[in-house]
């Protein structure tokens, strides 16, 4: 028998929700190789921390009814331990002749040696000499140590939704059905709720249709083959690669490609056993519908790919995937064409019910639809995010039509809340206002603005593509931030149900993409007065609580831009509110990122804050004071950058200034005697300090 | 298949496995989780196998009968089977096969659908049965019902009648289907869904949507919920109780599809539902049972 072997766990379940099976295999990994760590015997190349784990990845052996895990190098013999064990002083153990006591004794006979065994030895720690024995902890097999340590360990692991079943107390993710468990070929004899383990378990549910009687599993590095036989691929990751290929194959039969969806991809990964993709059609007629619709009623209710041709319409073929090997009658091609004409039928009447009507005459059904409870409805959202954006279009434009245009997107941007489609598919809000509004002809500004104002919704997604999708967008999104910290809705640590550091992400992010001339606190200043008597807490207290949102917001917005460290602490510290000034001051600190000059820079810097910390310096001061030649030189310098406006030009005068402000504080001394000397030297370290806050901190540089 | 035959078939297979057949309840309810054979019967420690049909009303979903998938009214199928059995998967298969249904030809997936009805306090863990893309049934092991933790747990299996016969039959519009055939001494005539019940899809769909009084609803509503808890409170009188909720409960679907309900009276509304049928459930295990275990408040419904 070789001194390691393979180790085979399944849990073979009831269909498990696809959306536990990462995290169980991961929890459970986890618990299994600290419980190995503690009994030494990890597998070779794995090491526990108290963090977690380290080692090479375990196969994901994930299927809607199977978790299984394998491991490898595994010792099969617990090495013998020798622990140190410390009993009570000497004084105790040992009386006046050196004759152990009855205390010696018992101690040495707890620990199965004999007294001449028992040494004397001061432990750090101890003030006096104890008695101390070595005690050598034989070895046990490892399956054993498994056989008794697994079933605590599968009732341990931390299952999110755990549901009962039938008579018992027991909990799990979903029923326990079978359990395979192997120490090399050796079965490791566990029973967990009545389920005992054995070198058995079940494939697809198909294959026993005409195989009876479970699969014997003879070695773990049988497990996927004999599986695969049995119609389940258990990895969820070669399921995942046979899906898309097949995707890309039936979509290029048609000449077309598939409307990437990783997300659906994921999942038909998850809740098949063998990836089966089937293309199918729908009547050509019910692409009259927006493409939108299509591929969101195909996704949500079939869980289907569309294909799309070259120019880029969608075709009438949708792919889906079966939970089987084939469609030998071709039934499931025909019952999902079947349901998903059902399904396109409903899409359809909503669409041609929702247009009956056109989409302002849910203006005034948004009363009846509450917003928040303090702020109102969706009605009165709609008022605010119209005076908001009136605010801001005539920051922006001149055109009084254009600004017309800009409060019609915004009176009209959540009227499809009320349409029976946005019902049926709530992410399809906004979508459906800008199509609607399509139809009935209006301005494609205005269209183009409903349709994208929900954007952008997460950090993947882009933000509007045009400018009045923009300011849509953005005064959507002020008004929810603002109106929410009004009434105390604030987000707090982990804490934030209605997503409002994402609504102030989008903000921020439409500012610095824009480059739009408005600080949060012009915004901040305008969505307050806007919330107006719906607030709850005073103005001012709303103000400040917001000011730091929109802080935290720009923070967060420099490191999506992927600042360095230091390029983002001394860009901020000099100023935050003025977005594409802080931009260019960043971009302009990342050219000078690698310049040494600017560590030394730093360091002046530091030199600089702390001498002016206790001091009070004023702007103006007599040069013809200034008496040695470091200081006189920095004299002349600061004239230089004070009349440079360009970022780029002001950076590289301040690192050029690194070598005269180190001669500076080497041979000049500021504080020196003469009162007079003193305070014109603290004066133009104190304006040499302004020109850099132009840019940034440089204190906070590394 | 005849709508008729498809619940013969299922009668006579769920009997055969040890299933009381049981009948729809008399009340206009949502589901066939409010008939007491389940709501009741999955209460308490004795074992409870039953199956009936329940015609199951959701006023919201009434189409006046000219959508030929969407309906006021549909029949459902209702297993409940306590304890839930080891084997509970494969004999819902097997009764997928006593339907005609040859599996080896199908693709038949078991998706992550949780159930919950938070007007009966009650919620379990299971699936969709997804049968070639469609949805033919709802599969669930109740955790807790009428905020009482269910002990044993029962699997409820519910088949959606109408839509198995239609993907059986291939039928486009569910007033084809053909509910059974007239024999008489002139001949055999098939009677069609359309024909038994179109009209009433029609009447039901205009009263829900528009000729329901709604004041009339109101002060039922009111009224229903008086009535339940003076039956619970003054006489012990749960199963009396438990019908005024379930009127309740239909009189809000009712208000509900009117548009009479804001979203943010509902929460409120079904709570008060809930409150009178779980106080039901409590009561009639104390008469069952004797005590009952606090009920644990869950973040699914729960109790109070």
């Amino acid at each position: 028998m070789s001194a390691t072997q393979t180790f085979l766990l399944e849990l073979h379940c009831e269909e498990i929700p696809a959306r536990f099976l990462d995290r169980l295999h991961f929890e459970f990994t986890e618990l299994f190789y600290k419980y190995l760590g503690k009994e030494s015997v990890l597998p070779v190349g794995v090491a526990v921390h108290e963090g977690g784990f380290a080692g090479p990845s375990l196969p994901d052996f994930l299927s809607p009814r199977k978790l299984a895990w394998r491991v490898p190098g595994v010792p099969v013999f617990q090495p013998d331990q020798t622990e140190i064990q410390v009993g009570p002083p000497r004084r105790m153990c040992v009386d006046e002749a050196s004759k152990p006591t009855i205390q010696g004794l018992k101690f040495a006979e707890k620990w199965g040696v004999d007294f001449s065994a028992v040494r004397f030895e001061q432990p750090i720690g101890k003030k006096e000499p104890c008695a101390v024995v070595t005690v050598t902890k034989q070895g046990r097999p490892t399956v054993d140590l498994l056989a008794e340590a697994l079933p605590g360990l599968i009732a341990g692991l931390h299952v999110p939704k755990a549901m009962r079943w039938g008579n018992s107390e027991f909990e799990f993710v979903r029923p326990i059905r079978n359990i395979l468990c192997l120490f090399g070929e050796q079965v490791v004899p566990i029973t967990v709720d009545g389920v005992t383990a054995s070198n058995t378990t079940w494939g697809h549910r198909l294959y026993h249709r005409q195989h009876p009687g479970p699969v014997t599993i003879a070695t773990p590095e049988a497990y996927e083959s004999a599986m695969e036989s049995a119609g389940v691929v258990v990895s969820m990751l070669a399921r995942h690669r046979r899906i898309a290929t097949q995707l890309e194959e039936l979509a290029a039969e048609v000449g077309g490609r598939v409307v990437a969806d990783a997300e659906l991809l994921a999942t038909l990964a998850e809740i098949v056993e063998f990836p089966k993709i089937v293309r199918g059609e729908f009547p050509a007629d019910f692409l009259e519908l927006p493409k939108e619709v299509l591929v969101t009623s195909l996704r949500e209710h079939q869980k289907s790919f569309c294909i799309e041709g070259p120019d880029g319409a969608l075709l009438p073929c949708f792919l889906t995937a079966a939970n089987r090997t084939d469609d030998p009658a071709g039934f499931v091609k025909a019952g999902n064409e079947w349901v998903l004409k059902a399904r396109l039928y409903d899409a359809r009447f909503f669409f041609a019910e929702d247009r009956k009507l056109p989409l302002s005459a849910r203006l005034e059904k948004l009363m009846a639809l509450t917003f928040q409870r303090e702020l109102g409805s969706y009605h009165d959202k709609t008022g605010r995010v119209v005076a908001l954006t009136k605010a801001l279009a005539t920051k922006l434009s001149k055109d009084d039509d254009h600004i017309d245009r800009a409060l019609e997107a915004a009176r009209m941007a959540k009227c499809d809340l009320r349409t029976l489609m946005v019902g049926e598919f709530p992410e399809l809000q906004g979508v459906m206002g800008g199509e609607y509004l399509r139809h009935e002809g209006a301005h494609e500004e205005v269209w183009m603005a409903v349709k994208e104002h929900y954007r952008p919704v997460g950090a993947e997604d882009a933000i509007p593509a045009t400018p009045m999708g923009c300011l849509l967008s953005l005064c959507d999104k002020l008004d929810t931030v603002a109106g929410c910290f009004a009434v105390g809705l604030i987000p707090s640590g982990s804490k934030d149900p209605l997503a409002l550091r994402r609504a102030g992400q989008g903000i921020v992010r439409i500012l610095w993409e824009r480059g739009w001339a408005f600080t949060p606190a012009d915004l901040v200043a305008v969505a307050v007065r806007v919330v107006g008597a719906k607030a709850t807490r005073p103005e001012g207290e709303t103000t400040e609580a917001l000011l730091a949102f929109f802080k935290d917001r720009v923070t967060y917005q420099l490191e999506l831009a992927g600042y360095a460290g230091s390029v983002r602490r001394s860009a901020l510290a000099a100023g935050w509110e003025d977005l594409a000034d802080l931009k260019g001051r960043c971009e302009a600190l990342s050219a000078f990122a690698e310049d040494v000059r600017f560590a030394s820079l730093a360091q002046s810097a530091k030199r600089i804050g702390n001498i002016l910390k206790d001091e009070i310096a004023v702007g103006d001061f007599d040069t013809a004071l200034l008496m040695q030649g470091e200081e006189k030189v920095l004299a002349e310098q600061l004239s230089r950058l004070e009349g440079t406006t360009d970022q780029k030009t002001l950076l590289a005068a301040l690192a050029d200034l690194a070598e005269p402000l180190e001669a500076f504080f080497s041979a000049v001394m500021v504080k020196c005697d003469d009162p007079a000397l003193r305070a014109a030297r603290l004066s133009l370290l104190h304006r040499l300090r302004q020109a850099f806050l132009r840019v940034a901190d440089f204190s906070l540089w590394q | 298949m005849h709508i008729q035959e498809l619940i013969l078939r299922l009668q006579r297979f769920w009997a055969d496995r040890g299933c009381l057949i049981g009948q729809p309840y008399d009340l206009e309810k949502g589901a066939g989780t409010m008939n007491p054979l389940t709501f009741f019967g999955a209460l308490g420690s004795k074992p409870w196998n039953v199956a009936y049909v329940e015609p199951s009303r959701r006023p919201a979903d009434g189409r006046y009968g000219e959508n030929p998938f969407r309906v006021y009214k549909h029949l459902q199928f209702q297993v409940i089977l306590k304890p839930s059995p080891a084997k509970v998967q494969d004999l819902y298969i097997e009764s997928l096969e006593a339907l005609g249904i040859d599996l080896t030809k199908h693709d038949l997936r078991f998706e992550e659908d949780n159930w919950e009805s938070p007007s009966l306090g009650a919620w379990g863990v299971g699936w969709q049965v997804v049968l070639d893309g469609m949805e033919i049934s709802q599969f669930t092991y109740f955790q807790q019902v009428g905020g009482l933790d269910c002990r044993p747990v029962s699997a409820e299996l519910t088949y959606g009648i109408e839509r198995i016969c239609m993907f059986l039959g291939g039928y486009d519009n569910i007033f084809d289907l053909v509910h059974g055939e007239v024999k008489t001494d002139d001949g055999v005539f098939p009677v069609t869904y359309g024909q038994m019940r179109q009209r009433e899809e029609f009447e039901l769909s205009a009263y829900s949507f528009e000729h329901a009084d709604i004041d009339l609803h109101r002060t039922l509503f009111d009224a229903f919920e008086k009535e339940g808890w003076r039956l619970l409170k003054d006489h012990g009188h749960f199963l009396s109780a438990y019908e005024q909720a379930l009127k309740m409960s239909h009189t809000f679907n009712v208000l509900d599809a009117r548009g009479a309900v804001s979203t943010t009276e509902r929460p409120g509304i079904i709570k008060r539902v809930r409150d009178l049928a779980c106080a039901c459930a409590r009561a009639y295990l104390e008469h069952q049972e004797g005590a009952v275990a606090p009920a644990e408040v869950t973040e699914k419904g729960g109790a109070k």
